[in-house]
C-alpha cells in the first residue's frame, strides 16, 4: 500500500520535528516563568550558549553526561542569578541586560573555550559525552506511533513532563500564585507582604535553568560538540514560542511543536532540491509570521468585545 | 549643566574600568603582560596603517550607530540594523555587478538599492507592530537571521564566482568602488558621507519639528498623541529612515573595503551600533566620537590577537559590560548602593534626581 | 476606649533627597482603641505620614512608637507584623487574583507547604466576611468588583492579618455620600470589635460624623491635635488652611455668549463600564463653565474619550461653533482650537523626561513664532516656556530641567499653561487640581476663570464637589453613562443634592 511506504517517512519528519522543538520548548518554558513574573529575559540566548559550553566541557572532564546536565543547568541558573543582580541591584536596564548578556556569552563562550583546548570555534579535541536515547521497550512495538514514542533523546521527554509540571506550578502552588501576582500587579504583591525582588530571582533562576537544560540538550543531543554561536537564535524563537503560546505551559508546548514541525517539514523539502540556505531561513521566517496571526487574532477578539 | 558633566564624567570612568577589569586577567596570563597591555592600548597609534584601520573600522559604525539613534530616540525598540546592515550590503553587490551603468553613478544608485531594500529588515517589524501589534522586538531579532539566509542565497546562486573560491562574488566593477581618501590607509569616502549623516541627524532631532515630534513619541508616546502628534506614523518613519542608513551602511562598507562579497555571517555591525549608540547616549551629535572609541577598542583587540594568544573576542565581552553599565542609573536604585556611594563620593548626592511624591 | 497610647509620633521628620521637607517633626499620640482622623489640604504631609506608617517610607528623624515600644518599620511586612493594616485609596488588589487569593496572598494555607490550599483560603476569607459582616464573594476575581465592592475587599484584606490599627486613606473619595454612610457603620462596628482606627481625609464633615480625635496637618506639622468635640469646623479650617488662601469664585458679571459646544444624543457602547455613555445632549456656551458630576466610572472617562478624539461616537453627533467634531482625530481638534488637561498629568500631559521647555511649546510647534516650515527656533521656544513660567508661577530653577524634577503642583501649572496659553474655543479639564497644594489649586482655578472669562467655553470634570460648586455655572451629573441631573449654580445649591443625584436617586433638571 503507498501509504505504508510513506510511514517511515512521515515518522522521520515527526522525530524531526521532536528533536527541533526540545531545545525551543525547555528555552520556552524559561521564558515564560520570567515573563508571568514581571521580567522578560532576553537573555536566554546568552545562557543557551553558555549552558551548551558548560555542558560539554563538565562531561569532557568528569566523564559524565548527568554531570553535564547538571553543570549545564547551574551556568543557566547563575545567569539568571546575574541577570537578576544587574537589574535589581545596579538598576540596569532590563532588555539591554539581556542583550548585553547574549554578546557576553557570544564573546565568552569562544575565549572560554580557547583557553581550555587553544581551539577557536568547535571544541572537537573534547571528547565530551552524549545525552542518551531511551528505548521503552514495550512502547517501541506500538504501531505507528511506536518508532516516534521510543527512542528519543531524554531531554525531549523531559520537555515533554515539563510542561505539566510547570503549568501545574503556576496554577497550584504558593510560589505559582505569587509569582503570578508579581508579574501582574507588584505593587498591590509588594504592598501584601510579599518580596517581589525575591519572587523575580527565583523566576529568572529557573529561567536559566531551562535555559541550561535546553543548551546541554544542543550540545549533547541534537549534536555531540560545541562550536561558536551554536544556539542560532533559537532563544528568541524561544521567546515567540511563548507568546504564541499565550503566556501558558500548555500553549507554549504546542507553539514549539508547530515550529519544530515548520523546520522539520522545511528540511524534507530540502531533499527535493529547494536551495539549503532558503530553507535555513524559513526557522525564523515562520515565527514571524506566526506570531503576527497570532497577534492580529488577539485584536480581532478585543475588537470585538 | 555641571550636573550633566558630573554624569559623563563617571560614565567614562566607568567604561575605563570595565576595560581595564576585562583586560587585566586576559593580559596577566600571558608571557609578556605589559607588551600585551600596550599592545592594546597604543598599539591603534603607533602607525599610519593602524591608525587608518581604526577610521576604516569608524565608518561602518557611523552608520549603524546613527540607525540605532533615530529608531531608539523615537521610541522603536527595533534591532534589525544588524541583518539591515547585511542585506543592504549583498543588494548592493547584486547591483554593482547586474546593472549596465557606468560612471561615478553605479556607487550611488547601489548605496540606495541596497538601503532600501536592506531597511526592509527594520520596516517589517515596524509595520507589523503598527498593524497587528506583534512585537516589534522579537520580530526584528528574528529577521536579522532571515535576512542572513536569503543574503546567502541570492549571493550563492546569483553572484558567486565559480572560479574563486568558496563563497565569494564576483569582483565588483571599479566604478563601483569608492575613492581612498587618505593616502597610506584604506580610509574610503564613506567616512565623509556617514559624518554628513550624523551631522545631519543631529539637526533633524534637534532642530526640526518631525525630529522634535520623533523624540515626543520616544519619549512618552501617550502625550505625544495627547498633542496631536501622528505617533503611528512616527513609528514607521524612524525605522524606516534607520534601516535605510543601516542598509546604506552596509553597501557604504563593500563598495568601500571590499573586491568581492566575502560575508558568511552576520558582521556584528548592528550590535556594534548598539554600543555606539548608548556610549553616545542616543544623540546624534556625539555618535562620530562613540564609534572612533569603539573602533579603536576592535582595532587594539584585533592587534593583541595577532599577536599574541589572546582571541579577538575579549573586546566583545568589554563590549557586552559597556552597554550594561551604561544603562546603569546610579540615582535611582537601590539606596544602600546610594549610600555607598555617598560615603564615596560626596558629590554623589547631586546626581540624585527623584521626583518629589 | 482607653487613653493609653498605641502610636506615638515623636518629632517625627521626612525630609526627601531633593531637599523637600514633606514632615518637619510632627508630635502626636494616637489612642488605642479610637477612631482618629488626621486631616489637612493636598501637601500637608498627610500620605507621607501614613507611608511611615505602613512601612513604605522611613523618617529621617524623630522615634516612632507603637505599643510603648520604639518601632522601625522598614517594609510592609513589618507593619504587618507590627498590627498595622491600610486600605489604600487607590486599592492593592491584583486584578487577576480572587477574592481569597488576594486576602491570603503573603500568607496563605498550604498542603504539604508547597500546594495552595484553595478551600481553606475560601473558607477564611467566607469567614472573615461573615465575622466582620462585609458581603463579599471570595470567589470573584478582583478586576470584576465594583469600587465599593473593591474596598470592602481591601478591609477584609487588611482585616485579615490581625490588626490593631486600620489606617484608610481618602476612602470616601470614590464612594458616593450613600456608600460613605455605609463604610462608617461597619468601621463604627470595628472600633467596637476594638480595633484602632485612622481615618486620613480633607473632608471635615465626615470626619465629623465618624472621628473621636482629630490631628490637622499643616505644612508638614501638626497644627493642632484634640478631641473632636471640642474644636469647631471654624477652628479646623483655620488650623488646615493657617493664611487666608485667595479664593476664586464665578462672577455674575461673566458675559456667556453663543453655544459652543454642543453635544446631541451622543452614545457610544463600550467594553469597559466606566466607557460606556447613553444619550448624552449637553451644551457648552462660550464663557460659561459647565461642571460635571459623578462617581468614578460613571461614564465621564467616556465622554472625555468621544470629546478628545479618542473614540467615535455610535450614535449623535458633537459640534464645536456648528462643526462637526465626532471622530475626528486628536490632531485635527487642535488645530480646530480644543484644549485637554487630562487626569494623569504624567502618563498623558507630558514627559517626565524631556525639558519643561519640550513640553511647554508641545502646542505650540506649528506657530511661525516657533517654526520656519521644519525648522524649530530653539531661542524662541525657550522663551516662550519662560513665559509660561512666570505667568504661572512654576517654581523651578530653569526652562532646561525635566519635567519630572518638578513638584505635582508646578508640573500641573506648566501643563496648564500650556493648555490654557492657545486661546483654545473648548477646554476639557480633568481632575485639574488633584493632588496638588492649595496655592497651585488657587492659581490654575484663577487661570481657568479668566480663560472663560476671554470667551473659552469650558467643561469641567472633577470628584471634588467643592471645586465644582466654585467654578461652575452649570452643573451637569452623570450616573450609569447618562446625565440624569441639571443644576443650576446658586449659593443654595449644596453637596448632598448633587451627591444623591449622583447615585441616581435624584433625577432633577433645572
Amino acid at each position: 500500500m503507498s501509504f505504508a511506504s510513506h510511514i517511515p517517512g512521515i515518522v522521520g519528519v515527526v522525530n524531526a520535528m521532536l528533536r527541533v522543538a526540545t531545545p525551543i520548548l525547555l528555552a520556552g518554558l524559561g521564558a515564560l516563568l520570567s515573563e508571568r513574573a514581571g521580567v522578560i529575559n532576553l537573555g536566554l540566548e546568552g545562557m543557551m550558549l553558555s549552558s551548551a559550553l558548560a555542558g560539554v566541557v563538565v562531561s569532557a572532564y568528569t566523564g559524565s553526561a548527568l554531570l553535564g546536565l547538571l553543570g549545564a543547568m547551574t551556568v543557566g541558573a547563575l545567569l539568571g542569578a546575574v541577570l537578576h543582580g544587574a537589574v535589581h541591584i545596579l538598576n540596569t536596564d532590563l532588555i539591554l541586560s539581556g542583550v548585553a548578556l547574549n554578546l557576553a556569552a557570544s564573546a565568552g563562550t569562544v575565549m572560554c573555550l580557547y583557553w581550555l583546548t587553544g581551539e577557536k570555534g568547535i571544541s572537537s579535541s573534547l571528547s565530551s559525552k552524549v545525552l542518551p536515547t531511551i528505548a521503552i521497550p514495550l512502547v517501541r512495538d506500538i504501531p505507528l506511533i511506536g518508532p516516534v514514542l521510543s527512542g528519543r533523546n531524554v531531554m525531549t521527554y523531559v520537555a515533554f513532563f515539563a510542561v505539566p509540571a510547570v503549568s501545574m506550578m503556576m496554577a497550584n502552588t504558593t510560589f505559582g500564585l505569587r509569582l503570578r501576582a508579581a508579574g501582574q500587579d507588584p505593587a498591590s504583591t509588594a504592598i501584601a507582604g510579599v518580596r517581589v525582588a525575591r519572587i523575580r530571582l527565583a523566576a529568572l533562576v529557573l529561567s536559566g535553568m531551562f535555559a541550561g537544560m535546553a543548551g546541554a540538550y544542543l550540545s549533547m543531543g541534537y549534536v555531540s560538540w560545541f562550536g561558536a554561536n551554536m544556539s542560532g537564535g533559537r532563544g528568541f524563537i524561544a521567546i515567540a514560542a511563548e507568546v504564541m503560546g499565550g503566556g501558558t505551559a500548555y500553549g507554549t508546548g504546542v507553539a514549539a511543536l508547530v515550529l519544530g514541525g515548520a523546520e522539520a517539514l522545511a528540511v524534507t523539502v530540502q531533499s527535493y532540491g529547494a536551495p539549503s540556505e532558503l530553507i535555513q531561513a524559513v526557522p525564523y521566517i515562520v515565527p514571524v509570521v506566526a506570531l503576527a496571526l497570532y497577534a492580529r487574532q488577539r485584536q480581532r477578539r478585543t475588537a470585538a468585545q | 549643566m555641571r550636573k550633566a558633566l558630573y554624569k559623563r564624567g563617571a560614565r567614562l570612568c566607568l567604561i575605563l574600568l570595565v576595560i581595564a577589569v576585562v583586560l587585566w586577567p586576559v593580559v596577566a596570563s600571558l608571557d609578556d603582560p605589559r607588551g600585551a597591555f600596550f599592545t592594546f592600548v597604543l598599539g591603534p597609534f603607533n602607525d599610519m596603517r593602524h591608525f587608518g584601520n581604526v577610521l576604516e573600522a569608524t565608518i561602518p559604525l557611523l552608520f549603524t550607530g546613527l540607525a540605532v539613534v533615530i529608531m531608539f530616540k523615537a521610541g522603536a525598540f527595533n534591532l534589525g540594523a544588524e541583518g539591515a546592515f547585511f542585506l543592504g550590503g549583498v543588494v548592493a553587490t547584486a547591483v554593482l555587478l547586474k546593472l549596465p551603468l557606468a560612471g561615478p553613478l553605479l556607487p550611488v544608485v547601489a548605496i540606495v538599492a541596497g538601503g532600501v531594500i536592506g531597511a526592509s529588515v527594520c520596516v517589517v517589524p515596524a509595520w507589523l507592530k503598527a498593524s497587528v501589534g506583534a512585537s516589534e522586538l522579537v520580530c526584528s531579532l528574528m529577521l536579522n537571521y532571515a535576512a542572513l539566509f536569503i543574503g546567502l542565497y541570492i549571493v550563492n546562486y546569483h553572484l558567486r564566482d565559480p572560479n574563486a573560491g568558496a563563497m565569494l562574488s564576483y569582483r565588483i566593477p571599479l566604478d563601483g568602488k569608492l575613492p581612498r581618501i587618505l593616502a597610506g590607509t584604506r580610509v574610503h569616502l564613506g567616512l565623509v558621507i556617514g559624518l554628513l549623516g550624523c551631522a545631519l541627524g543631529a539637526v533633524y532631532l534637534y532642530k526640526t519639528r518631525w525630529g522634535y515630534e520623533s523624540r515626543l513619541v520616544g519619549s512618552n508616546p501617550l502625550f505625544a498623541r495627547h498633542v496631536g502628534v501622528r505617533t503611528v506614523l512616527v513609528g514607521l518613519i524612524a525605522p524606516c529612515v534607520g534601516g535605510f542608513i543601516a542598509a546604506a551602511g552596509g553597501a557604504v562598507e563593500i563598495e568601500g573595503m571590499y573586491s568581492r562579497f566575502s560575508w558568511t555571517d552576520l558582521p556584528g555591525l548592528g550590535w556594534n551600533g548598539l554600543v555606539v549608540a548608548i556610549l553616545a547616549n542616543n544623540n546624534p551629535a556625539f555618535v562620530p566620537v562613540a564609534a572612533v572609541f569603539l573602533a579603536y577598542l576592535e582595532v587594539g583587540g584585533d592587534l593583541l590577537a595577532q599577536n599574541f594568544a589572546v582571541p579577538a573576542e575579549v573586546v566583545g565581552v568589554i563590549k557586552a559590560l559597556i552597554i550594561l553599565f551604561s544603562t546603569m542609573s546610579i540615582a535611582v536604585g537601590n539606596p544602600r548602593i546610594k549610600q555607598l556611594l555617598v560615603r564615596v563620593m560626596p558629590g554623589a548626592r547631586k546626581l540624585n534626581t527623584e521626583v518629589e511624591p | 476606649m482607653s487613653t493609653e497610647a498605641l502610636v506615638q509620633f515623636l518629632d517625627v521628620q521626612k525630609i526627601y533627597p531633593n531637599g523637600t521637607a514633606a514632615l518637619a517633626g510632627v508630635s502626636f499620640s494616637i489612642r488605642a482603641g479610637e477612631i482618629h482622623a488626621i486631616c489637612g489640604e493636598n501637601g500637608a504631609g498627610k500620605s507621607t505620614l501614613m507611608k511611615i506608617l505602613f512601612g513604605l517610607e522611613q523618617p529621617s528623624a524623630g522615634v516612632l512608637r507603637i505599643g510603648g515600644k520604639e518601632a522601625s518599620l522598614r517594609s510592609t511586612r513589618d507593619a504587618a507584623m507590627a498590627g498595622i493594616g491600610m486600605v489604600h485609596q487607590h486599592f492593592s488588589l491584583v486584578p487577576s487574583l480572587t477574592v481569597a487569593e488576594n486576602i491570603s496572598l503573603g500568607f496563605e494555607p498550604t498542603v504539604g507547604g508547597v500546594f495552595f490550599n484553595r478551600r481553606a483560603a475560601h473558607a477564611f476569607a467566607e469567614d472573615l466576611s461573615v465575622r466582620y459582616r462585609l458581603q463579599i464573594d471570595p470567589r470573584a476575581t478582583a478586576a470584576s468588583l465594583s469600587i465599593a465592592m473593591k474596598q470592602k475587599a481591601e478591609i477584609l484584606k487588611a482585616l485579615a492579618r490581625n490588626v490593631r490599627l486600620l489606617i484608610l486613606d481618602e476612602p470616601t473619595a470614590v464612594l458616593t455620600p450613600a456608600e460613605a454612610g455605609e463604610l462608617f457603620d461597619h468601621l463604627r462596628q470595628l472600633k467596637a470589635a476594638g480595633v484602632t482606627i485612622l481615618f486620613i481625609s480633607h473632608k471635615l464633615k465626615e470626619v465629623r460624623a465618624i472621628a473621636d480625635h482629630i490631628t490637622v496637618l499643616r505644612a508638614g506639622k501638626v497644627s493642632g491635635s484634640a478631641p473632636l468635640c471640642s474644636l469647631a469646623d471654624a477652628e479646623v479650617t483655620r488650623l488646615a488652611m493657617g493664611k487666608l488662601v485667595p479664593s476664586v469664585s464665578r462672577h455674575a458679571d461673566r458675559a456667556i455668549g453663543a453655544a459652543a459646544l454642543q453635544v446631541e444624543a451622543v452614545s457610544r457602547a463600550a467594553r469597559r463600564s466606566a466607557s460606556r455613555i447613553t444619550d448624552i445632549t449637553l451644551a457648552v456656551a462660550q464663557g460659561e463653565i459647565v461642571g460635571v458630576a459623578g462617581v468614578d466610572g460613571a461614564g465621564q472617562e467616556g465622554l472625555v474619550e468621544v470629546l478628545t478624539g479618542d473614540a467615535v461616537p455610535d450614535k449623535g453627533r458633537v459640534l464645536l461653533g456648528g462643526e462637526q467634531i465626532g471622530g475626528l482625530p486628536k490632531a485635527r481638534l487642535r488645530a480646530l482650537g480644543v484644549s485637554h488637561l487630562p487626569a494623569d498629568r504624567y502618563k498623558t500631559g507630558g514627559a517626565s523626561a524631556l525639558s519643561l521647555t519640550e513640553n511647554a511649546m508641545a502646542l505650540a510647534r506649528r506657530s511661525p513664532r516657533l517654526s520656519i516650515g521644519q525648522y524649530l527656533k530653539s531661542k524662541a521656544c525657550e522663551v516662550l516656556a519662560r513665559e509660561m513660567i512666570e505667568a504661572y508661577d512654576v517654581r523651578c530653577t530653569s526652562p532646561r530641567q525635566p519635567l519630572g524634577s518638578l513638584s505635582g503642583g508646578n508640573a500641573q501649572k506648566l501643563i496648564a499653561a500650556r493648555e490654557f496659553s492657545v486661546k483654545p474655543r473648548l477646554l476639557i479639564a480633568e481632575e485639574p487640581t488633584r493632588g496638588i497644594d492649595v496655592l497651585a489649586a488657587s492659581t490654575i482655578h484663577g487661570r481657568m476663570v479668566d480663560l472663560a472669562r476671554s470667551g473659552t467655553a469650558v467643561l469641567l470634570f472633577t470628584s471634588d464637589l467643592d471645586e465644582l460648586l466654585t467654578l461652575s455655572d452649570r452643573i451637569v451629573v452623570m450616573h450609569d453613562g447618562r446625565i440624569v441631573a441639571q443644576f443650576i449654580s446658586s449659593p443654595d445649591l449644596t453637596t448632598e443634592e448633587i451627591g444623591r443625584a449622583m447615585l441616581g436617586l435624584e433625577t432633577s433638571h433645572a
